[in-house]
Order: structure tokens, then sequence, then C-alpha cells
């Protein structure tokens, strides 16, 4: 579903992404780890369009998308969530879900009908704050939320565009471990048609709620496996998870 | 929360009705201002969907407006075509080069896209200001207004083309609301708030921006072949960045991203600027103390102050203050669906 064929990608002298490839089937649960300055942020990136690698290519569904900006992979199905929530601040949830879902509908060039008039967007924003748990909040400010449904809403924003690959990042980076708990009963009710890719501090996180884990390191995949084989990896336990139990 | 466009309707309504009583009492000077403060109403409005919605915050938004008075002029007085194809084609002319130049200037972002419509504005300046063909620093004069006689309709006199304006302002501001209740308009909010975002999720950001530049530079060309009508006789000071400026300033003064508050904004400044002048040679000392009172205090202009004040006298949760300061089309369309 998702292919990166040897991407690398530098900042001057500094090679972040070496040679990276990834074969992500559909429906996966597919974790990217490695220790801070691994690269996994910039990989993000180069996948969903906010940087141009500078070799290797990257697919979605065999069709390549090197080459495209970020809205244009969006409309294809690449939809991403942001580590530090990125949301319209000023705009209550139901018109965050409902921008959503006009960027990526493609339907913003509608000058005249009125946006009320749309059951539809009004029926997919309800369908998916029933999905993040934010049903009750439609009509609240998104400054009033807590910072654990903020999170939520960051996920429900990618969820509206009926992504083929979710990305997500850090879904629950500074959250609480209820709010944890809660993000990850989000994760784990999507859909298995769906493709999820994620990055994740979190270990316990990543080895229950991914099949799949690529390890990076100083911008290269150390090793890729399922959970069991990269948490008996001694390459693995030396260079990140020895340095994460310091 | 849609109170806070009824609100904001219902203050359009007072401002319409305090014009309109304004234009039974006027005399030949009082027709003049109300005819500047329509036209000035609905370049203010051009200019808040693009920085007040969209937040493109342009300085160069008057050469748009002079362009469309001059393009008007040209089309009338030098070529001698009917003022009615030549508020269309000014129109559309403007609109075209809004595009051009908006294609150039969305690719920046923030002080860099003011200083780039500063700079395009004043190319445009210079141009007309050159240019002897069309007049240079004299500017152009003989410029003649629509000529609605077949509906009985008598522009050149005062008082009947200052009540066209105003009619022209207000159906301009009922277009506008329409535009801004639809997907469209949603998307200038989001444009404001987040581009990054909106791009993520799937939008050409600049191809939308671009749009919202041309569509507002279109409104402002109109805006211009109404104020040679007006006039009819313009110079280069039209396009000048010090009247972009002052577009600005009645923008900032009535409230970004309310429609309402540019159309007040114009009002209040158009006035202010008449009437202070009477009263004392430092009005533009006192007209920026005002400004300054208005602005402090962080609320959204004029009409986030007359928000804060309506809902303390009904006692209102401090937070419906807080949402009269916004832009609120999206807020109109979750109320339609409840």
């Amino acid at each position: 579903m998702l292919r990166a064929d040897k991407l690398c990608k530098a900042f001057g002298a500094l090679q972040v992404t070496r040679d990276v490839s990834l074969d992500i089937p559909q429906g996966a649960r597919h974790a990217i780890i490695g220790p801070n300055g691994a690269g996994k942020t910039t990989l993000f990136n180069l996948l969903a369009g906010e940087l141009a690698p500078d070799a290797g290519a990257i697919l979605i569904d065999d069709r390549d998308i090197t080459h495209l900006p970020p809205n244009r992979r969006a409309r294809l199905g690449l939809s991403r969530s942001f580590q530090k929530n990125n949301l319209f601040p000023r705009q209550s949830v139901q018109d965050n879900l409902l921008l959503a879902d006009i960027a990526a509908r493609g339907y913003g060039y509608r000058f005249w009908p009125r946006l009320a008039a749309r059951k539809d967007a009004y029926r997919k924003a309800e369908t998916i704050a029933g999905q993040i748990g934010l049903v009750d909040d439609m009509q609240r400010g998104v400054a009033e939320l807590s910072y654990g449904a903020q999170r939520q809403l960051e996920v429900g924003l990618a969820l509206m565009a009926e992504p083929k690959v979710l990305l997500l990042d850090e879904p629950t980076s500074g959250m609480s471990p209820e709010e944890t708990g809660r993000m990850l009963r989000l994760i784990d009710d999507l859909p298995r048609s769906l493709t999820v890719v994620m990055i994740e501090h979190d270990m316990d996180l990543v080895f229950t709620h991914a099949d799949r884990i690529t390890v990076l390191n100083y911008g290269e995949v150390l090793m890729e496996g399922q959970p069991e084989e990269v948490r008996g990896s001694d390459a693995v336990q030396e260079t990140y998870l020895g340095g994460e139990a310091q | 929360m849609a109170h806070v466009l009824q609100f904001r309707h219902a203050l359009a309504l007072v401002a319409l009705a305090a014009l309109l009583i304004f234009w039974t009492q006027a005399g030949y000077f009082g027709m003049e201002i109300l005819a500047e403060i329509a036209v000035f109403a609905i370049l203010a409005m051009s200019l808040d969907l693009a920085a007040g919605y969209a937040g493109l915050v342009s300085l160069g938004h008057a050469a748009l407006f002079g362009f469309g008075a001059y393009m008007f002029a040209l089309f009338t007085v030098l070529w001698g075509w009917p003022a009615s194809l030549a508020v269309v084609l000014a129109t559309l002319a403007t609109g075209a080069i809004a595009l051009i130049v908006g294609a150039v200037v969305t690719r920046v972002q923030g002080v860099f896209f003011i200083v780039i419509t500063l700079a395009i504005g004043e190319m445009g300046y210079e141009f007309f200001f050159k240019n002897r063909a069309l007049g240079g620093d004299d500017g152009l004069s003989g410029i003649s207004r629509l000529d609605l006689s077949a509906i009985g309709v008598d522009l050149n006199d005062p008082g009947i083309f200052a009540l066209f304006l105003i009619v022209v302002a207000a159906i301009t501001y009922l277009l506008l609301v329409r535009l801004l209740a639809s997907p469209y308009g949603a998307v200038l909010t989001g444009l404001h708030d987040n581009p990054g975002r909106m791009r993520a999720l799937g939008l050409p950001v600049r191809t939308y921006q671009t749009s919202i530049f041309a569509f507002s530079g279109a409104l402002a060309g109109f805006a211009g072949t109404l104020s040679a009508q007006h006039t009819q006789f313009i110079t280069p000071n039209l396009l000048h960045w010090t009247t972009s400026g002052e577009v600005l300033v009645m923008v900032i003064l009535g409230g970004l991203g309310t429609l309402v508050g540019p159309v007040i904004g114009a009002v209040v400044l158009t006035l202010l600027r008449h009437e202070l002048s009477n009263v004392t040679d430092y009005w533009g000392f006192w007209l920026g103390f005002f400004l300054i009172l208005i602005v402090l205090g962080g609320k959204n202009g004029i009409v986030g102050w007359l928000a804060a004040g309506w809902n303390a006298l009904r006692g209102a949760r401090p937070d419906d203050d807080r949402a009269a300061d916004e832009p609120a089309e999206g807020e109109e369309a979750s109320d339609a669906a409840r």
C-alpha cells in the first residue's frame, strides 16, 4: 500500500535519511521507532511530502508520489496527524472537521451553495466525532478542549479525509496515562482496511499495538521485524532500549 | 454561536439606516461624503476578504482600486465605450491583473507578503504617474457616470448618485455574506488560521490564496470604477500606498474579518476626517489618538467593542465575547445544521 524505495535526505553535510526502504501492506499497523535524532520525523515529512527527498521514491498503491506536494498526496489517500497539535484554534470541533472535509474532498471552490446545506459533511463529522470520542463537544471551541481531546481531534482531522494510509506522528505525545489509553483504543478501533503508520516514543504502545516495527538509527534502517524480533534483538537493545532505560 | 452573526447583521442594518437618515438630511457636501463612504465601504470589504478572512494582509490594495478607476476612465473617456460595459470590463481587467499579481505574491508569507504587495502597488502608482497618455500626475478628467435614464434615474444628481452607491454597497454586503457562508468562505478562514494544515488535508493552498486575491482585487477594481464616476476626475494618488494604508486602517478600526467592521470603519474614518478637520488643525493627531484607543484593549476594532458592550448589557458569559471577536461563517453553518 505504501512503499518507500531507498529514500535519502541530507541537510547540508548531515545525512538524516540514508537508503530507507519500507514496504507496508494494506491493513498493517506499522511503527517507526528510534532514538532522538534517528531521523523519524524527517522520514515522516518525506512520506507526507513536506520535504522532498534527495534520492529514492515513494509509492502509494503503486503510484509514484515522490514529486507530489502534500495536498496532492492527501487527495490520493495519504493522511497525516501532527506531533504538535495543528488544528484550527479559533473554530469549534465541528467546524474543524468540516474544514477537513472540504479540503479532503475538494469542494472548497463552491462559493454559492451554503455549507450548511451539506448534510453529508455534517453526518460525516458526526461519525468521526463519535470515533474520536468528541461527539458531545461538537460545538465547543478547540481552545476549550483538554490537551488530550485536542490530540484526538488531531487524529479526527486526518480521518475526515477517509485515507487509505494514516500517518500518525507520536499520537500519544504529552498525554496522561488515561488520555494515552483513550488514544490507544481509538487506534485499535480504526477499520482494519486502513493502513496505519506511526512514529512512537512509547515502547509499550509500540510492542502491543504494532504488528511490524522499523527501527531507525542515524538515518538508517537498523532492523525491521515483528515486535518479538525487535524486542529480542541485541542491536536494538543496545542502541535504543538500553538508551531508553538510562 | 449564531448570535455573533445576527449581531453583525444587526450592526449592518443600523449602519445602513444611519446612512439613509443622513441622506435625507444631507446637502450637497453631505452627499459627497456619503458617496465617498459607500465607495470606501466596498473597497474596505474587498480588502477584508483577503486580509481579515484569508489572512493575506496587502498594502497594495489601493493600486487595484486605482487600476479599476483608470481602466474605467480609459474605456469611457479615451476610447468612448459605454459606461456600463466599461464597469464590467474594468472590473474584469482588475481581476485579471490581481490574478497574475496574486500568483506571484502568494509565494511569500507574513511581512514579506506585505512588502511585496507594497512594492507592486508602488509600481502601479509609478506607471500611472508617468504615463502621459493617461494624464500622468495631472490625472484624467471628464469622466461621465452610468446612464440609467432608461429607468428614470439621473445619476448626475448628487443625491441620487449617493443613494445609488449606498444601495450598491448594501447589495455587495449581502452577496459577500452569502459567499462567506459557502464552503469557499469556510476555506478562507481555514487559510487564515492554519494554511499548513489545509495543505496537509488536501487543499491546494496557493491556488485558493490566488483566487481570493483575484476576487478581492476585482471587487476593489469595481469600487474604483465607482470612485471614478463619483469624482469624475482621477489622479495616480488613488493607487498610492497611503490610500492602501487608509483602507487597511478602516478594516482594522472596524474589525478584521467581520465584513460589517470595514463598513463601519469606512463610515467612521471618512466622517472623522471631514468633521475633525473642521474643528481642529490637529485632526490627524486626534484621529491617531482615537485609533489607538480602539485598537488597544485587545478587542477586534469597533465591532469587537460593540459586541463586548452588548454582551455585558445582556450579562452574557465572557466566552461569548471571545466568539464575537472572531470571523464566524463556519459558526453560521453549524447553527443552521442544528
